[in-house]
């Protein structure tokens, strides 16, 4: 251990600053750092630079409908499962029925968009450990991903592509060929991926044994997605909770394995991105061959969103882990009350824990590896 | 002594790896565009601007109602008797002169919620994604088709003709009124006389009428 020895002989505690402009960061997320050395003693982030006020406006709003763009907004990194999550809620309070082609093009976008969510996160994880071509690669793939997006919905990031009930507008007819086309030429990506980050020497360096987050610690702090995965726990709501359709779909649940070092370290949590990005090509594969060609995708949107009273919570498996979205409806035109349960809220929360001791330089990994969004974390 | 040399030649392999792969993207066909020379084509239904065909519009205000950023700002003067404004290209009668329809794009968050309740489908996205400003002010579109005498003169007459019907309408009114009262005169006379009978033949006093006119 580096002891930092002032002249009087005590040891000194240096307080620094990383961010809020901090490339690493993802977004602008401030961590106060005590450092005795180079060897974090405390971590405290600071959150709310990216604070929009998002619950306070969709009771503000005056429609149900006007919250789904925003929904976007919050992770704008995965907009669609954002979505996904708000709608299946309102659907669930309403007891609409949804027609098949509905259920299957959203299942293809919302694994789709899993795929993209994750190209960034892996992208910018191995960016912040400096290793620059992967992440141009995989934003080649990414881009993919987007420009179908683009065509169903006619925007980039920010879609507002489902309503509740159904979706805004038809996908293109040549949609199924796309994104069959999509997967084929991505499956060999992800081997090309392995062989150039997931078992290269020096980023297993940088990542193995580094941040470990045990299981019960990722339990204490209520961790999902990915980050609990990796810690070696089978949890993932699409298969333990399903909703939508996805208890017609095969896949398999990656889970961290502790292969390069300890079970639960950074490259655990990598991995199983990487992993997870396989099965859901499966559920794509699946989700086109059933999906009906025929069918109005707007048919069940109700004219006017008419809510009972009532309360609702729905939680989804975004990228980053479970998404929750309560509502409580007074029955007037905007809900009453909607919170929403951020998975990269509670991923930030644990950093304090599996940062402590570590070094300043594997705090870049720690962040990086948990995969935060800060649009989510602040909303 | 033996995981050293395991870990050098897996130090040195990944190195080469990672090369092969670098080496074959380098050689393979670029996915970049040089932007102000080469443009990417946007799809048809791309969100990028919007537009409102005017001729189209009835001023129904469902748009702006619509949006959440209320970024859209409609003003209507309703025709008068003399002029007719035709029909949209849908059938639908227009009824407004529209004054004004602006729409501040720095505001608007491109969300579509706007185009799909619109009952002509005037409004809606182009693929035109070249228009930044230095000044925000110019990013407000104005999609009315009147000049400003014009809509001066509109809402003048819209405005004389409201008074004009607000007139007539009082003294529809007054006359309506005016008919009730002079009805109820006569019952009351009739009331009267007869309680006049009636008390010439009880021997009382004839009672006021209680209601004079619907004042």
């Amino acid at each position: 251990m580096i002891e930092l020895i002032s002249d009087t002989g005590e040891r000194r505690e240096m307080t620094i600053n990383m961010g809020p402009q901090h490339p690493s960061t993802h977004g602008v997320l401030r961590l106060e750092l005590v450092l005795d050395g180079e060897i974090i003693k405390k971590v405290k982030p600071h959150i709310g630079y990216l604070h929009r006020c998002f619950e306070k406006y969709a009771e503000e709003v005056g429609d149900y409908a006007k919250v789904i763009p925003y929904t976007d907004r919050m992770d704008y990194v995965s907009a669609m499962n954002q979505e996904h999550g708000y709608v299946l809620a309102l659907e669930r309070m309403l007891e609409l029925e949804l027609p098949e082609r509905v259920e299957h093009i959203r299942v293809i976008v919302a694994e789709m968009q899993r795929i993209a969510s994750h190209l960034l996160g892996i992208g910018a994880f191995g960016l912040d450990l400096g290793a620059f071509s992967p992440f141009l690669y995989l934003f080649t793939e990414r881009e993919k991903i987007l420009d179908i997006f683009e065509k169903i919905s006619g925007a980039r990031l920010l879609y507002n592509y489902m309503a509740v009930g159904g979706l805004m507008r038809d996908v293109h007819p040549e949609f199924k060929t796309d994104v069959a086309e999509f997967v084929k030429t991505f499956r060999p990506k992800i081997k090309e991926l392995d062989d150039l980050l997931s078992y290269n020497r020096i980023f297993i360096k940088r990542t193995a044994n580094v941040g470990v987050l045990p299981v019960e610690v990722a339990l204490n702090y209520a961790a999902s997605g990915p980050v609990l995965r990796g810690s070696g726990m089978k949890w993932d709501l699409r298969r333990n909770d399903p909703y939508s359709i996805y208890d017609r779909f095969e896949f398999d649940i990656p889970v961290g394995e502790g292969e390069m070092g300890t079970l639960g370290d950074c490259w655990d949590r990598y991995i199983v991105r990487v992993r997870e990005m396989e099965q859901s090509l499966r559920i794509i594969e699946q989700a086109l061959d059933s999906m009906p060609d025929e069918g109005d995708v707007m048919q069940a949107i109700p004219k006017r969103i008419r809510m009972k009273e009532g309360e609702v919570y729905v939680r989804t498996e975004s990228p980053r882990g479970e998404l929750g979205y309560f509502i409580a409806s007074n029955n007037s035109a905007s809900p009453h009350r909607v919170k929403a349960r951020a998975p990269s809220f509670v991923h930030l929360c644990l950093l304090p824990a599996i940062s402590k001791g570590s070094l300043i330089a594997d705090m870049v990994a720690i962040v990086g590896s948990i995969d935060i969004v800060l649009g989510e974390v602040d909303r | 002594m033996l995981t050293v040399v395991k870990q050098g030649w897996s130090t040195f392999k990944s190195i080469f790896t990672g090369m092969g792969i670098t080496i074959r993207h380098f050689f393979g066909p670029s996915v970049t565009l040089q932007y102000p020379d080469e443009k990417m084509e946007l799809p048809e239904n791309s969100r990028a601007k919007l537009y409102v065909n005017i001729d189209d519009c009835i001023g129904c205000f469902l748009c702006a109602r619509a949006c959440p950023v209320n970024c859209i700002d409609i003003e209507t003067a309703p025709a008068t008797a003399d002029v007719d404004l035709g029909k949209t290209s849908t059938g639908n009668p227009k009824r407004f002169w529209l004054t004004r329809f602006d729409i501040d794009m720095a505001k608007c968050m491109y969300c579509d919620l706007c185009v799909h309740p619109c009952p002509t489908n005037c409004i809606y996205m182009v693929p035109d994604y070249e228009y930044s400003e230095f000044d925000r002010s110019n990013l407000i579109y104005s999609f009315s088709n009147l000049v400003p005498e014009q809509v001066a003169d509109v809402k003048e007459k819209a405005e004389a003709e409201a008074e004009e019907k607000k007139r007539q309408r009082e003294e529809m009114q007054k006359a309506k009124a005016e008919a009730a009262r002079k009805k109820k005169e006569m019952e009351a006379k009739k009331e009267e006389e007869r309680s006049e009978k009636d008390g010439k033949e009880k021997g009382r006093a004839p009672s006021k009428p209680e209601n004079d006119g619907g004042e």
